[in-house]
């Protein structure tokens, strides 16, 4: 009986086997439609041998369940090209809508930020023709009315793109929400999959974690890890953990600085979002990075023609025989105090086209060499009075450095003359995350020794002396010869005078003669110059401290998360004035808050911008572009981006879709085989290779021999 | 006669038929090749293949206005090229991965841990 038993038991193990395996077909069939699932084998598993009269048979096969077709390595390849892709597709989408906006719309007869262009020319024309008719009425009327229509466009073009970067701001801080569903999603799929199928494949529990990563990596950037167990461990592209097995990470967002930032554990991370991929990097490029820098350029613009327009009608007389004055400017643009916000507060003031000043200063009121003037600037670079230099002045302030205890950084400006000075900046440790900073910039003197056994230092105006300096002096004894070593200077010592009272560092010298026994050396201070006559010899460098504004020292408060909290706003007007070599003050401001994280501090222009253009580290603008020019030039350089960006969405478009049919090969419910699947990718690869290579050769012969000809 | 009226409108007949001579236009081509890179259309791609080295051999006695004119696509196509050849580098990536997963499952079957675990007497043949 047991032979028969099992004889039948073996014949019906195989009829239960293909019953079982039918129902998997017909599983892969009833959802073929459906997205995301992927198809399942059956595994076969060969049963014990049975033993019969001693002799061993074969005992068939069970269906021990099934196991879907998935292969990570692909999943993962698609996933990280879905969220290149989804990155560059946000972008391209804000970058087309910025483009847009300066695109030309020649069918409309009202103003807007396309006509740009053509403003400057009718601005610039419409001076021309004042220089024809200097008291023409109605071309004075058409300066101001094409100069309105100038400035309304590129305010409203600024108005825009301030509109679009507050609706990126609000797509992006949207996306928390939805990246916090999925992780959450995904810890349990986790939880369940890690229980359920530790060491086999969990079906379409594994379909949809594959599915909700899928969404995830169209959201942000993500790098994916499989644990123990089956389990799956997500990070950010920069590291921040979202998801551990079967316990999430939430993301939060906060509003910082008018725009939104992102959180992790209290730890902004809206830069490395940015660069992370993803809807959400799309939305934070085009939002800090895109946008920002466009609206610099549209405010050069605007600050551009507004500065010199108005500098220009100032520096003539209107019809009234008026002319400008530092209390009462003629000026025909609002006139702009830095260039940040110059494009969105660009607006005419003038109103009465008499103020327009076409005669030159002093002219009789019928002169038009001013009007030639300001419509000459349309040939100038409008660029050059604001040559500005960025210093990077990253800095650690570790928190391990002891309560009062400092760091020093260090940058190199340059004064109107274009001589160098090594500025440093000293954070110092005051608790509770507070740094108190000072700026100071030590000025090394030049010796002056062309009056014989006489050498003098010219302090500038309100200089100090600087505890760096190490000053000797060798003077004749009763005993012969003697050197004194610069007396300690402490911080902000002045220079003094020979008194009597001796005071400040001339005493401090003259103590130090009289202490060493030497004789004949005479120490003074004549109208800033420190003079030291009689001495047989003198070495070292004397140095000197330059006045500061009080914005040379301030407090840098912190939060626990080390963000910046306060000052609340940039810290601008560090002035360092009265240098030695008669260089006019330089002007500092401190970028605390820059669109990229970064701070940085800018020298502004000096003094002389002439002299400023020629100096190391400014960027001179000498050969600037014309404001046509210019304007060309930004709208062609947005167009690259675009162009740029549109190249990259196509490729990581076509890369995702191309794997999407190999893992639709490999996954999914159809009959092609993964074999015939690479084949395909193989010899379309080789077909473009070849069209690209015989292209490459059509055009080079092209470019290389073809001529352009004009037909006569 | 070149120098009539008459002569001039033949001349620029002549020319205006060979700068025709060109087809497909280039950049269609080229944005035809991306599109078919990215679906995996290999038949349309051998296709353009050999379109494109029928063009080459007919670019070999090709006048001056001909060349002119293919030289003026060339310019006009510069950026779909760019973006042709960016698809074509993911191309090769995604070529490059699929063959190494298609080594990995190759080897898998071959010297995977399951066929290797296995005692001889699970086998039933014995």
């Amino acid at each position: 009986m047991g032979t028969i038993n099992s004889a039948f038991s073996l014949i019906s193990q195989g009829l239960d086997a293909d019953q079982a395996a039918l129902s998997v077909v017909a599983n892969n069939v009833a959802n073929a439609s459906t997205p995301g699932y992927t198809e399942e084998i059956p595994d076969w598993q060969e049963n014990q041998p049975i033993n019969i009269n001693g002799v061993s048979y074969g005992d068939g096969v069970t269906e021990t369940g099934s196991t879907s077709v998935r292969d990570n390595v692909l999943n993962e390849r698609l996933d990280q090209q879905q969220q290149l892709a989804s990155a560059s597709s946000a972008r391209l989408t804000a970058l087309n809508t910025v483009q847009a906006l300066f695109t030309p719309d020649s069918g409309s007869s009202s103003s807007k930020a396309g006509d740009i262009g053509s403003d400057l020319t009718n601005f610039f024309s419409s001076l021309s023709t004042l220089e024809n008719e200097s008291t023409n009425n109605a071309d004075r009327q058409d300066v101001l009315s094409t100069a309105s229509t100038l400035a309304g466009d590129i305010s409203s073009a600024a108005d825009s793109l301030n509109s679009q970067r507050s609706a990126l701001d609000q797509e992006a801080a949207g996306v928390t929400s939805q990246v916090n569903s999925l992780t959450s999603a995904i810890a349990q799929l986790n939880q369940q999959i890690m229980s359920t199928s530790p060491d086999a494949d969990a079906g379409t529990l594994e379909d949809q974690r594959q599915q909700d990563l899928s969404q995830l990596s169209q959201l942000i950037g993500i790098n994916q890890v499989t644990t123990e167990n089956n389990g799956l461990e997500i990070t950010t592209t920069s590291g921040q953990l979202l998801v551990s097995n079967d316990a999430s990470v939430q993301m939060t967002n906060g509003t910082v600085n008018g725009v939104t930032d992102f959180f992790f554990g209290g730890a902004d991370i809206t830069s490395q979002l940015a660069s992370g991929g993803g809807s959400l990097g799309g939305y934070l490029t085009a939002r800090d990075v895109d946008i920002p820098s466009v609206l610099n350029s549209l405010d050069q613009l605007a600050y551009g023609i507004s500065t010199s327009v108005n500098a220009q009608n100032n520096a003539g007389t209107d019809l009234d025989g008026v002319s400008g004055t530092p209390t009462a400017p003629l000026n025909i643009f609002n006139q702009p105090t830095a260039v940040s916000g110059s494009a969105a507060n660009m607006s005419v003031v003038m109103t009465d086209p008499n103020q327009i000043a076409a005669a030159g200063l002093g002219d009789g009121t019928g002169d038009n060499s001013n009007a030639i003037a300001m419509a000459n600037l349309a040939k100038q670079s409008l660029f050059e009075a604001s040559p500005t230099t960025v210093f990077s002045v990253t800095q650690n302030l570790n928190a391990s450095t002891p309560l009062g205890g400092s760091t020093t950084g260090s940058m190199q400006l340059y004064d109107s003359l274009g001589n160098s000075h090594n500025a440093a900046i000293t954070y110092t440790n005051e608790g509770a995350n507070t740094w108190g900073y000072s700026i100071s910039m030590p000025d090394s003197l030049t010796p002056d020794t062309s009056v014989a056994k006489q050498v003098s230092y010219s302090f500038g105006s309100g200089e100090t002396v600087n505890p760096e300096t190490n000053l000797t002096i060798t003077g004749n004894t009763a005993n012969g010869t003697a050197t004194i070593a610069a007396p300690a200077v402490t911080a902000g010592e002045a220079v003094g005078s020979a008194g009597p009272p001796a005071t400040g560092y001339v005493a401090a010298l003259d103590a130090a003669l009289t202490a060493k026994g030497i004789t004949g050396v005479s120490v003074a201070n004549t109208g800033g110059v420190l003079t030291i006559a009689g001495a047989t010899a003198t070495s070292g460098n004397v140095i000197a401290d330059p006045a500061a504004s009080a914005n040379a020292t301030g407090t840098l408060t912190f939060d626990a998360n080390g963000k910046l909290v306060s000052p609340a706003a940039n810290v601008s007007g560090i002035t360092f004035a009265g240098l030695s070599d008669g260089a006019a003050a330089l002007n500092l401001q401190w970028a605390l808050y820059a669109p990229n994280g970064t701070a940085s501090i800018s020298q502004t222009a000096a003094g002389s911008s002439q002299s400023a253009q020629s100096q190391n580290g400014f960027a001179s603008e000498t050969n600037g572009p014309t404001p046509t020019d210019y304007y060309s030039n930004f709208v062609s350089t947005l167009g690259a981006t675009v162009s740029g960006v549109q190249t990259e969405n196509t490729a990581q478009t076509a890369s995702v879709t191309q794997l999407q049919t190999q893992n639709d090969a490999l996954s999914s419910v159809n009959l092609d085989d993964e074999a015939s699947s690479l084949t395909t990718l193989e010899r379309s690869y080789q077909a473009a290779s070849q069209v690209f290579t015989t292209l490459n050769t059509i055009i080079a012969s092209a470019l290389n021999l073809g001529e352009e000809t004009t037909v006569s | 006669m070149e120098s009539s009226p008459a002569g001039m409108k033949g001349k620029r007949g002549i020319e205006e038929s060979e700068a025709r001579w060109v087809h497909p236009k280039l950049k269609e081509l080229v944005v035809e090749a991306s599109r078919s890179l990215a679906r995996l259309d290999a038949d349309r791609l051998e296709e353009l293949a050999l379109s494109c080295q029928a063009l080459n051999r007919d670019l070999a006695p090709a006048s001056t206005a001909q060349r002119a004119e293919l030289a003026r696509q060339a310019r006009e196509a510069a950026g779909d090229i760019a973006t042709f050849s960016r698809v074509l580098e993911v191309t090769r990536a995604n070529l490059n991965v699929m063959k190494r997963l298609r080594d990995l499952r190759a080897g898998r079957l071959e010297y995977g841990q399951d066929r290797w675990s296995r005692t001889e007497t699970e086998h039933g043949d014995n």
